[in-house]
């Protein structure tokens, strides 16, 4: 494995106005690895990811992917170098069915003229399809693809969110919360699912509340707190950190329950 | 994703109006200076039609900055208190009224326009708050505003005929300024126009109501969350919207003596037109934007003759719209939907 | 045909063709509320091209969808600057622009307007209807169709999944406006007439209510609009004004009961052929079990 790492944040400060969200944070991403990102409400995850992945430029510093620098790369071609992602509140497109909402997820990857003009929702056995409904089912989500996502359970549709970001054959997978709202069982499944990702070589970057996904799912961990980079080190060590218990003192504290969830 | 915290810096509100009325009296000056009576006398009538399209910009001005809709039965509200009044008149049902059948005869008319607007209320806004969350959500109802267009427009067709009618109203005291001549009618609509603006600013500044107005603008969901009853304020909107548009054709009626089925139209493009101007959402912008309107219209008809209009007009609201969106005053973010 | 079925017919197919125009930018979520400026320019280019240069009509109409479809080009890349209501407002202003122009040009006849000489018949504006319908079918089946559909419910994350959002959109410009240049090349070789009072912006108005009463989910949308505004004040056989207020009604009613539209996603799924025998479709994990 080459020591580069996939993702390498340094030194990025993001200000909205006079506010500053982001203010001179670095970190580094492993090849592989699951890393956690956490913090107290507004602490600046979000925006990181927004950062990462380009919804708006970021004020100073630098964002590199597998060594290459990706600051001027605009979003759209971002998920084509190898990065892609879900999101907080889910963002699935309410009038496409959930087979087109996965094979949007397929865009990066065909976007050839000819491809562009095959008429894919008329193949009802093509490639792409195909691909489209294989992945739905490694991911053991037995809904009609045909079927409308806005009627399907909240946890369903967390999940089919996962599998477009994954159509696109990502090196990274960044999640925002992909555990809110799910079910103690739910959650568990969705932990062996990513573990099963992350064994095919994809590295996860995951932005979550709850503490006992997080020790279960990640071995490292990355805190801000009011956009400032406070922790950066193994899952384990993060609940004995002092700097930590602060940021969390006076809103909750670091629980190991799955409790810990921020309303 | 959570939109970036806005930071609107804001003009102090003294500034607005003392720009508008500095650059007012330098045109005044500067048409006189240059021109003659013949110059002054054109900006004299563009203030007048101006004070009409500001009445009118300040109706679109408040639905668009409050509930983010474009309402296209304004126009048709303006024609309705024209069209009734002088329907009334004519029927004879007010003979009893005498002198002043014409003053009852509008006032009526009023009336009409502010109930034909919440009837609009009733049937688009109460029904259509919009929850589909993509881009043409904000088309709903404005689309129902262009139905009720068509059945306000072509009622009072069938009602009253096609034809333009005239409206007469018994009093023509001309003044004489310096050779310019003001009519009467339209020295006292422009008064009223102004005495209107100044109310509504004033409930938009310093009333509970204004500040619940205010605060659905800004966010109708944190508008909620802080009390303001938001289903008991939107008709509020729409009988302000009524009382505007209606005064508006009242003035209208009374400067010009002369009513049809289409008289909002042409005075409704030309208000939009002058909200844009003066940015969408901002009061003071409407009244610039109004006036503004309203001396183009006069001053290209008067140099470029009568066809000229419609291209100088829209062509100048069109490089608006792409290069200074936000118009003369307004803020950025109204009207642009969701992010 | 009866001379008053074949009249129409002609408009119903123009309409449609014209609708389509609307259409394609409205399913990537942007509004066009300019459609009769477009219209007006192939209406006028066709005509000039007809009558004063003396081009044959199997130069004129598709020298008249590519004028258009190069003006809706231009005037995408001011246009995309806007949205919401300014968009609205702007296609609007652009519109009244155009009309106001071709007013006052004496090269295109004025307020007197343009005698187009070559005349085509009901049965091509029929043909050309079909072909336009089953091309914007094609369309929205295609990837590019996914892509526009999926920028109109959510720009922002549409970008993130790698689709070029303003390649799209101004794609979609110059189709609609290609569209809506053929709607008025035809108009103009079927009326033989054009006058700008036509192409005011009430045609503009009922053109997108046309499609936003349609639908803009589907293709079927601009079909249904365009069918149900036609064909419904000829069933109820009323005549004059109340036509356009029972117009106005059928709009206001329909925002409250289908404010997405006549035709939506979840309506063709429901009656779609692979559902007419044996209620429920069947989840991957059961096909795939059997």
């Amino acid at each position: 494995m080459p020591a580069e790492p996939i993702l390498r944040v340094s030194h990025v400060c993001k200000r909205f106005g006079g506010l500053t969200v982001t203010d001179d944070v670095s970190f580094d991403v492993e090849r592989g690895s699951r890393t956690a990102l956490i913090g107290p409400n507004g602490a600046g995850k979000t925006t990181l990811f927004n950062l990462i992945s380009g919804v708006y430029p970021i004020n100073s510093g630098s964002i590199a992917l597998e060594g290459g620098v990706i600051d001027a790369l605009p979003s759209r071609k971002r998920i084509s170098a190898g990065l892609s992602r879900s999101f907080q509140n889910i963002r699935l497109m309410p009038h496409l069915s959930v087979i087109e909402n996965v094979m949007l997820g397929q865009h990066s990857q065909a976007s050839g003229i000819v491809d562009l003009l095959a008429p894919v929702s008329w193949q009802r056995h093509g490639r792409w399809r195909r691909m489209a409904e294989e992945r739905l089912r490694e991911a053991g989500l037995d809904v009609d693809p045909d079927g409308s996502v806005s009627g399907l359970p909240y946890g369903v549709r967390k999940k089919i969110e996962v599998v477009r970001a994954l159509m696109s054959n990502p090196r990274l997978l960044m999640l925002d919360e992909p555990a809110a709202g799910l079910n103690p069982r739910e959650t568990a499944d969705l932990s062996a699912f990513l573990k099963g990702i992350a064994a095919g070589g994809v590295t996860l970057l995951v932005v979550e509340h709850d503490m006992s996904f997080v020790h279960d799912l990640c071995e490292r961990t990355v805190v801000l707190n009011f956009g400032r980079l406070i922790y950066d080190g193994p899952t384990r060590g993060v609940q004995e950190d002092e700097a930590v218990r602060e940021a969390y003192l006076g809103s909750r504290r670091v629980e190991t329950g799955s409790a810990g969830r921020a309303a | 994703m959570s939109a970036p915290p806005a930071s609107p810096a804001r003009r102090p509100a003294i500034g607005q109006p003392v720009i508008i009325a500095a650059g007012l009296a330098l045109a005044v000056a500067l048409g006189i200076g240059f021109g003659g009576k013949v110059i002054a006398q054109q900006i004299v009538s563009g203030l007048m039609l101006g004070a009409i399209y500001m009445t009118v910009a300040m109706a679109f001005t408040l639905t668009i900055g409050v509930l983010n809709f474009l309402n296209f039965t304004i126009p048709t509200l303006f024609m309705l208190t024209g069209m009734v009044a002088w329907g009334l008149i004519h029927q004879g049902w007010l003979a009893f009224a005498g002198g002043s059948a014409w003053l009852v005869a509008l006032l009526i008319g009023v009336g009409v326009a502010v109930a034909a607007s919440l009837v609009v209320e009733r049937f688009t806004f109460r029904y259509l708050r919009t929850r589909h969350g993509d881009a043409t959500e904000h088309a709903i109802p404005l689309v129902s505003s262009l139905g009720f267009l068509l059945i306000f427009e072509h009622l009072v067709l069938i009602g009253m005929g096609s034809e333009s009618q005239r409206f007469a109203v018994p009093f023509k005291a001309d003044i004489r300024i310096f050779g310019v001549v003001l009519g009467g009618a339209q020295l006292a609509s422009m008064v009223l126009a102004v005495v209107i603006v100044a109310a509504l600013t004033y409930i938009l500044k310093h009333t509970r109501m204004g500040r619940a107005l205010r605060t659905i603008a800004e966010n109708p969901d944190t508008a909620s969350l802080l009390g303001v009853e938001v289903t008991r304020i939107v008709p509020v909107v729409f009988i302000l919207t009524g009382l505007l548009a209606g005064v508006a054709g009242a003035l209208f009626t009374i400067n010009y003596s002369d009513v049809s089925p289409f008289m909002g139209d042409h005075v409704g493009t030309k208000a939009i037109a002058a909200m844009v101007l003066g940015g969408l959402g901002s009061i003071w912008g409407a009244i610039a934007g109004g006036i503004l309107v309203g001396l183009t219209e006069t001053l290209s008809i008067h140099f470029l003759g009568g066809d000229s209009v419609q291209m100088t007009v829209w062509g100048l609201l069109l490089a608006v719209i792409i290069l200074r969106p936000q118009g003369l005053f307004g803020t950025a973010s109204i009207g642009k939907g969701k992010m | 045909m009866s001379g008053y079925m074949s009249g129409i017919v002609a408009i119903l197919c123009i309409n449609l063709i014209f609708a389509y125009g609307i259409y394609v930018t409205a399913a990537a979520g942007q509004l066009n509320l300019g459609g009769a400026g477009f219209q007006a320019i192939g209406a006028y280019a066709a005509a000039w091209l007809s009558s004063v240069a003396m081009q044959p009509i199997w130069l004129t109409i598709p020298a008249a969808m590519v004028i258009t479809g190069f003006v809706g080009f231009l005037i995408s890349f001011p246009v995309l600057r806007t949205r919401g209501v300014y968009m609205v407002l702007a296609t609007f202003a652009f519109a009244e622009v155009v009309a106001g122009y071709l007013l006052r040009s004496k090269v295109f006849g004025g307020a007197i307007g343009m005698v187009v000489p070559d005349h085509i018949d009901v049965p091509v504006l029929i043909g050309a209807a079909v072909l336009v319908t089953l091309a914007v079918f094609y369309l929205m089946a295609t990837r590019l169709g996914l892509a526009m559909r999926s920028i109109h419910d959510d720009e922002p994350v549409s970008s993130l999944m790698g689709v070029n959002v303003r390649a799209i959109q101004v794609a979609s410009f110059t189709l609609g406006g290609a569209f809506a240049g053929l709607a008025g090349a035809l108009y103009a070789h079927h009326f033989s007439f054009v006058e700008a009072q036509y192409f005011n912006s009430l045609l503009s108005i009922y053109v997108l209510l046309f499609v936003l009463i349609g639908g803009t989910q589907t293709a079927w949308g601009p079909l249904v609009g365009s069918l149900f505004f036609t064909l419904i004040p000829e069933l109820l056989r009323v005549g004059g004004s109340w036509r356009y207020v029972v117009f106005g009604v059928a709009i206001v009613l329909m925002m409250i009961i289908r404010p997405e539209g006549i035709v939506t996603r979840e309506l063709v799924a429901r009656l779609s052929p692979r559902n007419w025998f044996g209620g429920k479709r069947p989840a991957l994990g059961e096909r795939h079990a059997g």
